[in-house]
Order: C-alpha cells, then structure tokens, then sequence
C-alpha cells in the first residue's frame, strides 16, 4: 500500500499526538524552547534556530523525494503548502518582526512554556489574540489574503530543474552556512 | 554564560528532520502549529457569543465541524507539550520562570511577549502558516510558500533586532 495513509479518526489523532511528542522532544533538546537562543540568529550570537531548521529541511526533502522516487509515497496524495505570493512575503515579514519582540515562534513557545517559562504562556495567549484580529479584519483583508495565488508552485518546476538538483543545492548552501556559524560562534567564545 | 545541556543542533535536526518525514509519510501533510491557536480563538469566541462568531467568516473553517476540538493539529500540540515537558525534565533543564532579556522589566516583558504574539497570530493566517506549518513543511516540499516566508521572516527579524537591541542582547 502507497502512503500516505487514509487513517480513521482515533488513529489519525493519536498518530498527532505521537508525532507531535517527538517534535516537541527534538525542539526542546535543540535548545528551540530557550528565547535567548531562539533570538540569537537575529543578534549573531547563537545559531540554534538555522541549524536545527535548516538540517530538519534538508533531510525532510531528502527523505520525501528518496520515497517518492522508489514509489513508496504518492507524493500527488500529499498536501503541498500553497503559495500566495504578496501575502506570505508580507507574513513573513510581520512574523520576524513578532518573533524577535517575544522571543518564540508557536511551535517554539509551546516548548518554552512545557520547559516552564511562563512568559511563553503569555505569547501563546497573544497568537490566539492575534489570530482574533486577523478573523476580525478578514472582511477588509480578504482581498489582499487572497491575491497573487500561485498554487502548489514547487522551486524544480519554477527554475525547470529536477528536485534532486535543488535538494542539493540546499544541501551545499546549508552546509556553507553551517560552516560561517560555527566560525562566527568559535570567534566570540574566544573573545 | 550558562551552561546548558542541548543537543547538538544538527542532532536534533535530524530527529526533527526525520519525525517532519514520518508525518507526511503517515498523514499526508507537514508539522503544524499556529492553527492550533487560531482554532482555539474560534472556539473561545463561540463560547463567550456564539452570534458573533458566526459573523466571523475566517473562523468558519474551524466552527463549521461536527467536533472543532477534535482536530489533528491540536492534537499533535498536546504531543508537542508533552515531548518538550519530558525532555525538559529528563534533562534537568525544567524551570519556573518569566524568561526575558537581563535587566529588562517585568511589566515590559509581559508587553513584549504579548504583542509579539500578536503579531505572529495575525502573520501566520495570512500566510497560511507559521515556522512550522509554512517554513518547515513547505521548505521540505521544495514549495515557493515556504522559501519566501523564511526569507522574508529572517530579513525582517534582522532589521528589527538591528534596532532593538535590548529587547535580547
């Protein structure tokens, strides 16, 4: 049988708790629940948050086209984060903004507050409260929230490449990146 | 500086990498996480007045189920929780506290924590996601969505700590 799979309910749930436990596992051990080194990449201090992102990315895309290739998932059957241009540039850009102010990002602010920062409580609290506003301003936005759709658009089909090129790509600039960090992280516990 | 005792971040990386793999495998789409929150803002404004959250087109999506509460993405929240809970403390690194920058006070701490919240709630539903649901699962996909979110989360990130230092520094 091809994945993914078509679970019940109970299986379904219990298989996002499951999943869900190992998440929160590897973000806390990553240090990903600690606002100083969420915050560090902004600050260039510490290099938590690309490292542990970028190599989760790597080998997640890896892994999905490795799977896809040898016809175990049906990748047409997997759900592709859609692009909406304009608001997702403008999203990520208010989102850093959020993200350097409270110190956390929803994933990370879970883990903070499991790790007992209560300050993370107060930042979940806040997303809900801002998730209200954008329900709130729907009406007024809907029109920007809808604009420039591009689908499920996937970076081998926008530079007409296969996946396995961009993946390395990825691959070498993560580990060119990985390499600046770890010389920027030796030289200020040096000095 | 103290010491802690994280992970390699390559380490947990890969762990993250692989569980990230094991749900598209499983379920047929990434990790999540800010929906979970928008989804609870839905129900807890349908509790306090029903009529006005059915005036709230956005939420319908979340309102408009037989069980709003029995939804995947919260589900694996409460996973989230209890993995970070179990690791924090196996790891002896479980700590009562209001987190922030040294020297900063209370009272603006709470300030920050909430409108940064703020922010990221209203940004993760116009982009249909955050870190997690967005620049995670979607940079996995090799999808547009996910690329241009993380770069323009990381450039905004830069200027904004360009200009406010203490806020964690």
């Amino acid at each position: 049988m091809t994945a993914p799979f078509v679970l019940t309910q109970d299986i379904s749930l219990l298989s996002a708790v499951i999943l869900g436990i190992f998440f929160g596992l590897f973000l806390e051990r990553g240090g990903l629940g600690d606002p100083h080194k969420l915050t560090g990449v902004f600050y260039l201090t510490d290099f938590a948050v690309p490292k542990v992102m970028f190599t989760a990315i790597v080998v997640a895309a890896a892994g999905l086209h490795v799977l896809s290739d040898i016809g175990l998932l049906d990748m047409s059957r997997v759900w592709i984060v859609p692009t909406f241009f304009w608001p997702q540039i403008v999203g990520g850009a208010i989102f850093g903004a959020g993200f350097v102010i409270s110190g956390y990002c929803p994933g990370t602010a879970v883990a903070g507050f499991a790790s007992g920062r209560l300050d993370a409580l107060v930042t979940l609290a806040g997303i809900a409260a801002g998730s209200l506003v954008f329900a709130v301003a729907y009406p007024y936005i809907e029109v920007f929230y809808m604009s420039s759709p591009m689908g499920k658009s996937v970076l081998p089909a926008i530079f007409k490449v296969s996946h396995w090129q961009v993946i390395a790509i990825l691959a070498g600039l993560a580990v060119v990146m990985f390499l600046i960090m770890e010389i920027f992280e030796r030289r200020r516990r040096l000095s | 500086m103290k010491k802690n005792n994280f992970w390699s971040p390559y380490i947990a990386g890969i762990g993250l990498g692989i569980t990230l793999l094991a749900t598209f495998y499983v379920v047929g789409w990434g990790l999540a996480a800010s929906s979970a929150f928008s989804l609870l803002a839905g129900v807890g404004t349908r509790e306090i007045s029903p009529e006005y959250a059915g005036t709230l087109k956005y939420f319908a999506r979340y309102l408009n189920v037989a069980s709003p509460l029995l939804n995947w993405v919260l589900f694996e929240i409460g996973g989230l929780f209890l993995g970070a809970l179990a690791g924090s403390l196996l790891s002896g690194n479980f700590r009562l506290k209001f987190d922030k920058a040294s020297g900063m006070k209370n009272g603006t701490r709470l300030l920050t924590a909430f409108t940064g919240g703020m922010l990221i709630g209203f940004a993760s539903r116009l982009s249909r996601g955050c870190t997690s649901g967005v620049a995670l699962s979607g940079g996995a996909q090799l999808a547009l969505s996910g690329w241009i979110f993380v770069i323009a989360m990381f450039i905004s990130g830069f200027i904004m700590a360009a200009f406010f230092r203490r806020l964690w520094s």
